[in-house]
């Protein structure tokens, strides 16, 4: 179980819910979890999105461990020039 | 100058050593792609569409293939068919047109000769025969009901639809309420903000040379940010598996986001398959800037609230983002980008659009400064208007660590504060404002980024030691792996030589982008060091018969209570009978990548007549975390600053109404020079990142973001005139003045 935050673009998929207590103990298993629940959003979470967990940016982090203390961000994938 | 929290005492780290590449690139003995001449190569030459938009009817070679020295030809139709939702296939796509021309100067062909004037003369007898179709070139025309559609292949990103579309992307994201923060705030402004399409404009144009054996391999030498992803992009684009293709890096001569991409080695390998020669492709600085991707131009408008104390409430905006040809990330990162202040409600709408018009790449810190420009020329309205101290209005509204992202992330530990006081601490700022002149300030921001690294650190058999890596080298990133090097191990920096190996040579690393090289692979390089003293420790525990234990690694020596110290050298030296080469390698995927602020102060002075702007001083303060090579972090900074203030001033695509790029070489796209610019003072502030060993952030990109709204709120003090358009050249600016003159 971990809280994870959801951008805007992600709302439409959960009725406007926009923080959310998600089972799972990777990020990867919460995308699944969340794709269970709202089918449509697991494609923008592992594809169009990076993670953020306590302020870090995890580079495709869906091995990455989250318990109930972790807040989870999925944000827009960062490069550079 | 250094402003540092909590100085710690480095041996090497901070110290400013002479680059180890510097006598090779002064004496011109560093060889670029362009420089490599292989036997019996030919030269490429690219055939391109003269039309913004056009559907290919047919592509006749004959008459091409036929002329003296041409050994080969190549089409959309000899590469591989990728489906559009597959990641690459928009790359492959502006690298060689399929059914339509996007663009004006879209590659269409490409010929290989014995001679590059062979090859002109054979790309201009390649008979293509068009069916232009309706063209938009910019953003309000790609965004205007019922426009015609640029790319029929663009799909808007994740919106589930499955028509075509001129966005690329739409996206929006905030938090709080931001009608609630208008209606607290005292002061309202809105304003809108256009930016025109710039290059990166670095010196080396785009080249590469491809040798493709009968073996079906081929060895691609090119300038490129990541050999690596020269490698899979082309790998992509030939339908090949990656292991039949080996990239070698040549020396780049500049890059700025603009070698991130690809637009040659494919083409080149498929020429000499077919030749069965090496081809040489080398671009002209026309076919740069007609072909290579600009920065994107930008369409914002942006509405702030703040109370009369200067507590910023709201901040409200609508992004617009000319991708060019193709979809992308742009308009999402110039959003993101808007992370300085504690804004309590915050809604921005980022939208990318798709024009007929080049492809647009990554320039330095993408899209954060057009986004900049808006934000910080409305803050500085703000503050004009309260009277406030436009430092000290920031510092009321930095964000801290803890503090939350655009996106609602929080920041990690950040010296944005340290970089506003920094400033507000220097000469420059504590000096009057010369007489008749402007002082404008403004701040950056840029996230950074981690990703894949590798390194290879081997110890020689005299003590002296190699350290591989796979990051081009493009701001100095060879000093500062071997400054790390030195400081783990204890050996002096000019015992070490940095190499950056091919992609058969090191392990895998992504491209040298988001300021990551030295955050990144450096952390690869002390990773590989430590392993590299843990075997140092057994070896000399083997030859003092002790145990590892009780060996400590004290600069650059193994330990041993009541013995002599065993150096390195002696160490290596007894390499072959205690072991074998002392050797190590370190990977990693880079977690931790430390955002960094940037707040620059600039002087100027604009002649009313002309409508020139002319910078008298200009200080640049930036968090670098922790300066490895104090020079190349100034570098940096100040590379950086000019190439905004070019872009401020300046620099400018200019299209005729067909699409043409109508200033298509140096003499009439106006970078700046030398002549142009004052000394860039350069404060380097160092808030250590406590995710790198060292607390290195990224210094490359930040360093752009700031110069435009600094030289808009300058010019703003100077004349009473709010450029919120850009290039803020002569001609423009004039046109301001005396409109505020007949206003």
């Amino acid at each position: 179980m971990a809280t994870v935050h959801l951008q805007t673009d992600h709302r439409r998929f959960t009725g406007g819910e926009k923080v959310l207590q998600v089972e799972g103990d990777t990020v990867g298993a919460l995308i699944t979890e969340l794709e269970r629940r709202y089918p449509g959003l697991g494609p923008l979470l592992t594809d169009g999105a990076s993670v953020a967990i306590g302020g870090e940016l995890i580079p495709n982090g869906v091995f990455e461990k989250v318990d109930e203390a972790t807040e989870v961000y999925f944000v827009a994938p960062i490069s550079g020039g | 100058m250094t402003v540092t929290e909590n100085p710690r005492t480095y041996k090497y780290v901070g110290t400013r050593p002479v680059r180890h590449d510097g006598l090779d690139k002064v004496t011109g003995k560093a060889r670029f792609a362009a420089d490599l001449d292989m036997t019996g190569q030919l030269r490429g030459a690219f055939v391109r569409s003269p039309h913004p938009h056009a559907r290919i009817v047919s592509i006749d070679t004959g008459k091409a293939e036929a002329m003296p020295g041409v050994k080969a030809v190549v089409t959309g139709a000899d590469f591989a068919d990728l489906d559009p939702t597959h990641p690459e296939f928009d790359m492959a796509v502006n690298l060689m047109a399929r059914d339509e021309a996007l663009y004006n100067g879209h590659a269409v062909a490409a010929v290989a000769a014995v001679t590059a004037a062979q090859a002109a003369a054979a790309a201009a007898a390649v008979e293509v025969e068009y069916q232009p179709l309706p063209a938009v070139l910019t953003i309000d025309e790609a965004t205007a009901q019922g426009a015609p559609i640029a790319n029929p292949t663009n799909r808007t990103l994740f919106s589930g639809d499955t028509e075509p579309s001129n966005l690329a992307s739409v996206n929006e994201f905030g938090r709080g309420d931001v009608e609630a923060g208008f209606e607290a705030a005292d002061i309202v402004i809105e304003r809108e903000f256009r930016t025109v399409a710039v290059h990166q404009g670095y010196i080396e144009p785009h080249a590469c040379v491809a040798d493709c054996g009968q073996d079906g391999r081929a060895t691609i030498w090119a300038s490129s940010q990541g050999h690596f992803a020269v490698r899979a992009k082309t790998a992509a684009a030939l339908g090949w598996s990656t292991d039949r293709i080996k990239v070698v890096p040549a020396e780049i001569g500049g890059g700025f986001g603009g070698k991130t991409t690809i637009y040659l080695e494919p083409v080149a390998v498929l020429l000499s398959q077919k030749a069965a020669r090496p081809v040489k492709i080398v671009m002209s600085r026309e076919e740069v800037l007609r072909a290579t991707g600009p920065a994107p131009a930008t369409k914002i408008t942006a509405k702030i609230g703040a109370t009369n104390d200067g507590t910023l409430t709201t901040l409200q905006s609508t992004m617009y983002f000319d991708n060019g040809s193709t979809k992308g990330f742009g308009a999402l990162t110039g959003a993101m980008s808007v992370a300085s202040y504690k804004l309590p409600n915050l809604q921005l709408h980022a939208i990318g659009a798709v024009t007929n018009t080049a492809r647009s790449a990554a320039y330095r810190a993408p899209s954060a400064p057009q986004a900049a420009f808006a934000v910080e020329t409305l803050i500085d309205e703000v503050a004009q208007r309260l009277d406030m101290d436009p430092i000290d209005i920031r510092l009321q509204n930095a964000v801290v660590e803890g503090d939350a992202t655009a996106m609602g992330a929080p920041h990690p530990k950040i010296g944005f504060v340290e970089t506003l006081e920094a400033i507000k601490n220097s000469d420059h700022y504590n000096s009057p404002v010369p007489e008749g002149a402007g002082r404008g300030v403004a701040t950056g921001f840029w996230f950074n980024i981690g990703e894949q690294s590798s390194a290879t650190v081997n110890l020689n058999e005299d003590g002296t030691a190699t350290v591989v890596t796979g990051s081009p080298d493009i701001g100095g990133s060879r000093a500062s792996m071997a400054l790390m090097a030195a400081e783990e191990l204890g050996l002096a920096v000019d015992r070490i030589t940095p190499v950056v190996a091919d992609t058969e040579s090191v392990g895998f690393t992504d491209i040298t982008e988001g300021s990551r090289a030295t955050f990144a692979t450096g952390m690869a390089v002390v990773n590989a060091c430590r392993e590299l003293i843990d075997q140092l420790k057994a070896r000399a525990a083997t030859i003092k018969s002790v145990d590892v234990g009780d060996v400590e690694w004290v600069d650059g020596a193994a330990v041993i209570e009541g013995q002599d110290p065993l150096t390195i050298p002696e160490i290596t030296a007894m390499a072959k009978k205690t072991g074998g080469p002392l050797t190590a390698t370190a990977s990693l995927n880079a977690a931790g990548a430390g955002p960094s602020f940037a707040v620059h102060v600039a002087d100027v002075a604009v002649d009313e007549e002309t409508g020139r702007t002319t910078i008298l001083r200009y200080t640049a303060a930036q968090d670098a975390g922790t300066a490895i090579h104090p020079s190349y972090v100034e570098g940096q900074i100040q590379g950086g600053s000019v190439q905004g203030i070019g872009w401020a001033l300046n620099e400018e695509y200019i299209y005729d109404s067909d699409g043409v790029m109508e200033n298509a070489g140096f003499l009439d796209y106006r970078m700046p020079v030398a002549s142009d610019l004052p000394m860039i003072d350069a404060i380097i502030v160092e808030v250590p990142n406590p995710s790198h060993p060292y607390g290195v952030r990224g210094v490359g990109e930040t360093g752009i973001v700031p110069p435009i709204p600094t030289l808009a709120n300058a010019i703003a003090a100077a004349t009473g005139v709010r450029m919120n358009s850009l290039p803020m050249s002569p001609p423009r600016l004039l046109a301001a003045i005396n409109e505020r003159a007949d206003g």
